[in-house]
């Protein structure tokens, strides 16, 4: 069951060992025919358009606007002054906390609430993967009409008696949490299964001990299952993190950076308008290289935090 | 024998959770069914459990509710009442978009099930070769390999798509399905390898080294002997990779274009802005789009979850 390399080094040490100790020619050869065509296509379409990509950031890039000089660092320079880039900056942080945040906490309490055995919870389960397997424009799509300002939401607050419900997408104030709550919506389900499947990890031994020493459910929750859970914790984390902070699909369908000046135009966003509406090759390429450096350094960073949390059984 | 289910299974989970530094632990202690059963009696719970889990999940299936109900419905009641249920429902919302005159619905889906299938076929075989490749090889390039693979798991596509638009003009493959499914077999290559990766290490090297004795050259050890080995591995990337590129929708609006070839994202999306007020059709054209990735996920849900659950149970 150990998974990795312990038993390789035995066989080598044995008298088998020259016949593992191949000539570099079938090395070589291993790579082209193995390696080779996936890493290709890999290097062609993902690789070598970053080195492009930074390549441009340093230029004045601008397909319809030759001829491309070499600037430097001046569109890093000028993007640290730029209020549009700054405020998808503030906006995709924002974004990125509301969605870490919500659905960890909500999905681990229906992850807890939903650890039974029976059809009931098998059936409800299903319930929140649903929107997991759902295109995020589709999601934008439902909840543009369900947050609409004659929509069933306001509709039904009309009738609450709420004379003037907000403009949930239409008003600035709010367009951006809710765009935060449609995100959370759609991740829920992915945090949901994650801490499913810790809670199935705890072992009932652990429980029980606990139990006998006199904790109640929530004492035995908080001491026994939660630093248990601290694998998935940094999992659901992660992936939460990175999708926020990637967001493009719902921006573009629910209100293409809008209400007003940028009001929700996501890091994501801005690069692409950037790019092939307003042909700014260059910046474009500089926000993408800052985006890009955001999100490993904070994967890098909750991954470093967060691992160190996680515990032996 | 290594069982398809049986020893075979924790690593590839250990490898598509992304959490590789657990994979020389011990397996967790996963109680057997037995176990599992007096763990759940012993726990109990209230009446009031079933009750509340049903409260929630109907408040968070509502918009679900609400789309679904608006596929069968007159396009005056949509606006009117949205919530309320479709009586009498109309299968003309539905008639609408699969006879429309530019054939939008089957155009798209054509193109999805064109797109996605080659896409995900071609990334298993290569993936699962580098992943071979990745995981035998003692190589020192190896790690190299491995390092820039791992990058491509948190690149975002905007980082990529202006150089990969220019390039593709250059060769003729933009607006081309060929273009599209070429850029995601790059872009999704590194999870496919990543799943695979872990997979392999499990497998025994003296498999392959006696299959080479026997006089079995490379190709057929891999496709004949260890392939077949790799399938709870190889439906993790199926059913991950075909979700993804069926919902994809950034890649084809900027590689596709946003008139000429739609997939089925992107051919919501146009309709949107044609249809306007009708909603009716809008909602159709979802409910359309999206049923045979629902079926599909319904069918293979239970190797879905255990696919998303890798690493999170300690494993």
């Amino acid at each position: 069951m150990a998974v990795d390399l312990t038993p390789r080094p035995v066989v080598e040490a044995g008298p088998a060992g020259p016949r593992r100790r191949r000539p570099v020619l079938p090395r070589v050869w291993h790579f082209v025919s193995f390696g080779g065509p996936g890493f290709a296509v890999y290097a062609c379409f993902v690789l070598a358009p970053i080195l492009i990509s930074f390549g441009y950031s340093l230029t004045n890039y601008n397909p319809f606007n030759p001829p491309t000089r070499y600037v430097g660092l001046r569109n890093y320079q000028l993007l640290l002054t730029d209020r549009a880039f700054l405020t998808s900056l503030k906006v995709t942080t924002i974004l990125t906390v509301i969605v870490v945040i919500t659905p960890n906490v909500l999905g681990l309490a229906i992850a807890v609430l939903l650890d039974r055995r029976g059809w009931l919870y098998n059936a409800l389960r299903s319930v929140f993967f649903v929107p997991m397997v759902l295109s995020s424009v589709v999601v934008s799509i439902i909840w543009t009409r369900l947050l609409d300002n004659e929509g069933p939401i306001n509709q039904a607050l009309r009738t609450l008696g709420l004379d003037n419900p907000p403009g949930w997408l239409s008003d600035p104030d709010y367009a951006l949490y809710s765009l935060g709550a449609i995100l959370s919506w759609q991740m829920l389900g992915f945090c949901v299964v994650v801490y499913l499947a810790g809670l199935q990890g705890v072992p009932v031994e652990l429980q029980e001990a606990a139990a006998l020493d006199g904790a109640g459910p929530a004492r035995r929750f908080w001491h026994v299952s939660w630093p248990l859970l601290a694998p998935a914790l940094t999992i659901n984390t992660v992936v939460l993190m990175i999708s926020a902070f990637k967001v493009f699909d719902h921006v573009q369908v629910i209100t293409r950076g809008g209400p007003g000046e940028g009001t929700t135009a996501t890091i994501a966003f801005l690069v692409l308008r950037t790019a092939f509406e307003e042909n700014r090759g260059g910046i474009a390429s500089a926000q993408a290289m800052i985006m890009l450096t955001i999100i490993a350094a904070a994967s890098a960073a909750a991954l470093k935090l967060l691992q160190r949390r996680e515990v032996e059984l | 024998m290594i069982g398809p289910d049986g020893m075979a299974t924790r690593p590839a989970e250990a490898g598509a959770g992304a959490a590789p530094s657990t994979a020389d632990k011990p397996a967790p202690p996963v109680a057997p069914e037995g176990g599992r059963g007096n763990r759940r009696a012993w726990r109990g719970g209230g009446p009031a459990r079933p009750i509340v889990a049903a409260l929630v999940a109907a408040v968070f299936f509502l918009p679900l509710y609400v789309a679904l109900v608006n596929v069968f419905k007159r396009g005056d009641l949509i606006t009117k009442e949205p919530a309320a249920l479709p009586v009498p429902p109309t299968l003309d919302n539905i008639v609408a978009v699969l006879t429309r005159p530019d054939r939008l619905y089957w155009v798209s889906l054509a193109n999805s099930v064109l797109i996605t299938g080659i896409s995900i076929v071609v990334l298993t075989i290569l993936s699962a070769m580098l992943g071979h490749y990745v995981s035998r090889s003692r190589s020192r390039w190896v790690r190299a390999v491995t390092l820039l693979l791992l990058c491509g798991l948190m690149i975002p596509p905007q980082a990529i798509l202006m150089p990969v638009v220019r390039v593709m003009q250059a060769t003729g493959l933009m607006t081309t399905l060929q273009g599209l499914i070429l850029f995601n077999v790059g872009y999704y290559i590194p999870f496919g390898v990543f799943v695979f990766t872990g997979f392999i290490r499990s497998i025994p090297v003296d498999l392959e080294e006696s299959a080479a004795m026997d006089g079995a050259n490379r190709f057929q050890i891999f496709w004949r002997i260890v392939f077949p080995l790799l399938r709870p591995a190889t439906a993790s990337v199926l059913i991950f990779l075909g979700v993804w590129i069926w919902n994809d929708f950034l890649d084809p609006l900027v590689i596709l274009g946003p008139s000429q070839g739609t997939t089925v994202t992107t051919g919501i999306y146009r309709s949107i802005g044609q249809y306007q007020a009708d909603f009716g059709s809008v909602f159709a054209l979802m409910f359309l789009a999206t049923l045979p990735v629902l079926i599909f996920f319904l069918a293979l849900q239970k190797q879905f979850v255990k696919g998303l659950t890798g690493g999170a149970s300690k494993g």
